[in-house]
């Protein structure tokens, strides 16, 4: 999936650059809003299809909000931070980092809200993220805990990094982690926007 | 707002009608629009007539953009699970 997603930026960018001149092309450019809509309705129905996520919650009570909260709550102190480091404002830098890993949504939202640029920027960090979290986890399992695997990987800890989860850490992590990945999926559309609000 | 709404109808389908077997499916249609969607993205961004200047900037800015959140992250979830949840392993090695 992520070379696929590199390739089909790369392609755009060339696309773009030589100005090829398409009908298809143009309307798909032109209905990117729809496309968007499309995909937060088949997300929707992805988190919905999860049927035993209810009874794991209820399992573990308040405490399964612990990795989540922690990873939430970490990442936008990171994005608080860069607001200090850069030139982008508290509102610019938390929406960015608000993508938890989520690339391709992170990247169409803020490209919506805030210009290219930033959208671009969003990409690449979360597709960063995403890439990074792979490499990271066996490291993280050996002089971490088995929880903090999650950490890095966020919002994709329920599908690429899965494999991951499951070979360097315990089933119990798998579980953490899949229920993690569902919780900041559903997070990431509604903290984006609202972080981009915060003008300071 | 939009967004959540129609995400919130998703979550609606996807648990009262949708039936397992079109998952796959889904997450077929999932990666088609999630495709169209950067190659947009990456058709705009190749419009940009400084696009490639910029290229070093955003690759630069992205990178920081990953790490320091992520570091944090990790940071207080190690800080949080230890204080609050039992680590398994280390029970196993005690």
């Amino acid at each position: 999936m992520v070379i696929l997603a590199v390739l089909a930026l790369v392609l755009g960018v060339l696309v773009g650059t030589f100005d090829v001149q398409n009908f298809l092309l143009d309307a798909l450019v032109s209905n990117k809003d729809l496309v968007l809509y499309l995909l937060m309705f088949s997300v929707g129905m992805s988190i919905g299809l999860h049927k035993g996520i209810i009874r794991k919650i209820k399992e573990y009570h308040v405490k399964i909000l612990i990795i989540p909260a922690g990873i939430i709550v970490g990442t936008l102190l990171g994005g608080v931070f860069l607001s200090m480091i850069t030139k982008y404002n508290v509102g610019e830098s938390t929406s960015v980092v608000s993508g938890l890993g989520w690339y391709s949504l992170a990247g169409v939202t803020i490209g919506n809200l805030a210009g290219a640029q930033l959208g671009s920027i969003a990409f690449l960090s979360n597709l960063m993220r995403e890439i990074f979290s792979f490499f990271t986890i066996p490291f993280i399992a050996k002089h971490f805990n088995y929880y903090s695997c999650i950490a890095p990987a966020a919002a994709t800890s329920e599908d690429t990094t899965l494999p991951m989860m499951m070979k360097y850490t315990n089933e119990e992590t798998v579980v953490l982690s899949v229920i993690n990945g569902v919780l900041c999926s559903a997070v990431v559309p509604i903290l984006i926007p609202l972080c981009y609000q915060l003008k300071f | 707002m939009l967004i959540l709404v129609i995400m919130c109808i998703g979550i609606c389908i996807g648990n009262r009608f949708l039936p397992p077997k079109y998952k796959k499916a889904n997450e077929i249609f999932q990666i088609m629009c999630t495709l169209s969607l950067i190659f947009s993205m990456g058709v705009m961004l190749g419009k940009d007539e400084h696009f490639f200047d910029k290229l070093f900037t955003l690759g630069w800015e992205s990178f920081l953009f990953f790490l320091v959140p992520s570091v944090c992250s990790v940071i207080l979830v190690f800080i949080l699970t230890n204080r609050f949840m039992d680590d398994k392993r280390k029970k196993e090695k005690d």
